[in-house]
């Protein structure tokens, strides 16, 4: 038999979503284990073995010194490396506190310095060259599944390339922008989760990052102006999960 | 000298020890969160309260209905919105849904490969395939509760301050009905496993929790009276740590499933009683290590509430309107049982419904001193005795007995 590729994750600063994503795979995941062998990924097991990788998950964004250093030993030791869900490709919520680390450290823990060594949030894809990008705050499981499928076979994974919008009409859900009048963040939005929030009648609220390419976030600041939200709030609104683009 | 303990595993998030020797003796220990700080509280500021519990969600996947109910709660509670017994009901039902997935995880993935020896649940499932797959549908069903409740596995969007974006169907509730009486064999034989277990760690002489069994509109402890955070609990920043440590009346204490049971057994329904009777004498010690047993317990309780709740439900019938929330100044506190334990959500708002203050105390930062405390005794008793890889192992079983959530513990702030 074929060796099994070499599998590992890494977790930076985040909210532990995007690795706890992978053990919610269920039987999926002993599925993958016919193709890898986990080892690295500190959630889920104590092993730690190896120094080389041919696939390495990296989450969350860099906010330490610790960080930075655990992301550059990922890099520098896996083949392919994926930068998974939005903290890793955008930065997410943690990124979006617009201040200076200092500022930000005075306001909660006082004035002793930053003895820790934390750095301001920014995403994975700052710092490496990363080989796939794959948002969600977290990630469909699915996708990644699938990603990691196509590798294990050495096809090149595909990105999406269509906005949350598609998949409500594919699903044929209300849109809840036009009919309700919902701040929802669809039309400009990475495709890919299946519209899930619409689903419960409610906006999107931009949770996979902004779809580059031929979305038009004007046209999306005009409608929400017209629907009466102000400036600040749109604003904030389309910056809450990327301030970072890949 | 100091002994370094390497990053915890098995655990959610980013944290190590130390452990101070000085003159051949364990004089110190010390808990490192390492995890970032991802800082919340600024993150919330200013912002619209209708978004909030979506963005505090992301605190920590593992719980997160645990933080949008807290955040919607303590939002309500600033603008005097009441809400019917159904939605209360609804959220109730979301948060069991979280105990099953977080303790199925944590007893079955990461606690017990140490019971059976092995490194991690994967490997562990070539001898014990059944007891793997058993935690695995139990952790499944609490995450199909949680997609019903709250949206989706993880961070969903459907708790809203006056109720729900959507409610959940006739044969959903069904669904709960059946599935949480088919599954509580299993639980039951959960239970028996972590009875098994020799205690370790400390003896916590104080245990936290809020006044109802799921959620509170103030806190208990083991003394008189029920209480608001800011009158008996303290919080302090530590030059090792991103995570602030906890007090009460200046000492160290316990939240989390074991005070739960010590604090509110009256409140369990029938089995979950039971069983804790039965094992009634061991908990009482207090030995941090049996909240394992406790959790066990709680999957009783949770799959038998769930099946009480869907049944209430059922014979009402849904109505599925949400109550007006009108925006007005105010302040209010969210108290929550997260899996592993208290989970505080304070705010004041301005009249136009935005956030002037906030607050996050979550059940880490609360057990942090006590965690270090548990790893002291635990050190003490071991350093010299085992080899240092035995009391390491023993060491990182003890950090593991509180279900640390290392991510959410950092980002507190006081402005
Ligand atoms: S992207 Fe979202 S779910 Fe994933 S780790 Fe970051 S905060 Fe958590
Ligand atoms: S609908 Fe929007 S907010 Fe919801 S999961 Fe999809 S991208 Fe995220």
């Amino acid at each position: 038999m074929m060796d099994k590729l070499k599998l590992a994750v890494f977790e930076l600063t985040d909210c532990g979503g995007c690795a706890l994503n992978m053990l919610f795979l269920y039987e999926k995941l002993f599925d993958l284990l016919e193709f890898y062998e986990i080892t690295e990924f500190h959630m889920a097991t104590s092993l730690s073995e190896g120094n080389h990788y041919d696939v390495a998950l990296v989450t969350g964004t860099v906010s330490t010194q610790r960080d930075l250093n655990l992301l550059k030993e990922a890099r520098n030791h896996s083949e392919y490396l994926i930068a998974l869900g939005t903290c890793a490709t955008h930065g997410s919520v943690q990124a979006s506190v617009e201040l200076p680390i200092r500022e930000k450290l005075k306001a909660v823990y006082g004035d002793g310095g930053n003895p820790m060594r934390a750095l301001d949030s920014k995403p994975v894809v700052e710092y490496v060259a990363v080989d796939f990008a794959l948002p969600g705050c977290p990630y469909d499981k699915e996708e990644v599944y699938q990603v990691l499928i196509d590798i294990a076979k050495g096809i090149e994974p595909v990105r999406k390339d269509y906005p949350v919008c598609l998949e409500c009409k594919l699903n044929e859900y209300e849109c809840v922008l036009v009919k309700k009048g919902l701040p929802c963040l669809g039309p400009i939005t990475y495709g890919g989760c299946k519209a899930v929030c619409v689903r419960s009648g409610l906006g999107c609220i931009g949770c996979r990052g902004p779809l580059p390419g031929e979305v038009n976030p004007a046209s999306e600041y005009e409608i929400l102006k017209s629907l009466g939200y102000d400036d600040e709030y749109i604003i904030r609104k389309f910056k809450t999960f990327a301030r970072w683009e890949p | 000298m100091i002994i370094e303990m390497r990053e915890f595993t098995r655990v959610e998030g980013n944290g190590k020890a130390e452990i101070v020797i000085e003159d051949g003796e364990v004089k110190d220990v010390r808990l490192q969160i390492i995890e970032g700080p991802r800082f919340f509280e600024l993150l919330t500021l200013g912002r619209h309260y209708y978004d909030v519990p979506d963005l505090e969600a992301r605190i920590c996947a593992i719980c997160y209905l645990s933080h949008s109910v807290a955040s919607v709660l303590g939002i309500e509670r600033a603008f005097g919105v009441e809400v019917p017994e159904e939605i209360t009901l609804l959220r109730e039902l979301g948060l069991i849904g979280e105990f099953l997935e977080s303790h199925a995880l944590h007893l079955y993935l990461l606690v017990a490969p140490d019971v059976f020896g092995y490194p991690d649940a994967i490997r562990m499932a070539t001898k014990h395939g059944e007891l793997v797959k058993e935690g695995l549908a139990l952790k499944a069903f609490g995450n199909r509760i949680r997609v019903m409740i709250g949206g989706r596995e993880i961070h969903g969007i459907n708790v809203k301050p006056g109720g729900f974006g959507r409610y959940p169907t006739v044969e959903e509730l069904e669904e709960i009905e059946r599935e949480s009486e088919a599954l509580l064999r299993l639980a039951k034989r959960s239970v028996r496993l972590f009875a098994q277990s020799d205690p370790y760690g400390a003896q916590a002489k104080h245990f936290v929790a809020t006044d109802g069994y799921l959620w509170g509109e103030k806190l208990i402890s083991d003394e008189e009276g029920a209480f608001h955070y800011t009158e008996r609990i303290e919080e302090h920043s530590l030059v090792y740590s991103f995570a602030k440590q906890s007090r009460y009346k200046g000492e160290a204490f316990f939240v989390g499933a074991l005070p739960r049971l010590l604090l509110k057994s009256e409140m369990l329904t029938p089995t979950a009683r039971r069983l804790f009777e039965e094992h009634r004498e061991k908990l009482e010690t207090g030995y941090v290590s049996y909240n394992n047993l406790a959790q066990a317990i709680e999957l009783v309780y949770s799959l038998e509430k769930a099946n009480e709740i869907a049944k209430t439900l059922l014979d009402r019938g849904i109505e599925g309107e949400n109550v007006p929330v009108e925006p007005r100044e105010g302040e209010g506190i969210g108290y929550v049982e997260a899996p592993r334990g208290v989970l505080i959500h304070h705010y004041r708002i301005d009249a136009s419904g935005k956030i002037a203050y906030s607050n996050i105390i979550t059940p880490t930062a609360l057990n942090h001193a006590m965690i270090e405390a548990s790893l002291l005794e635990e050190a003490r008793k071991l350093y010299g005795e085992a080899d240092e890889r035995a009391m390491i192992g023993r060491l990182e079983e003890t950090v593991r007995a509180f279900d640390p959530c290392i991510s959410c513990s950092v980002h507190l702030v006081k402005l």
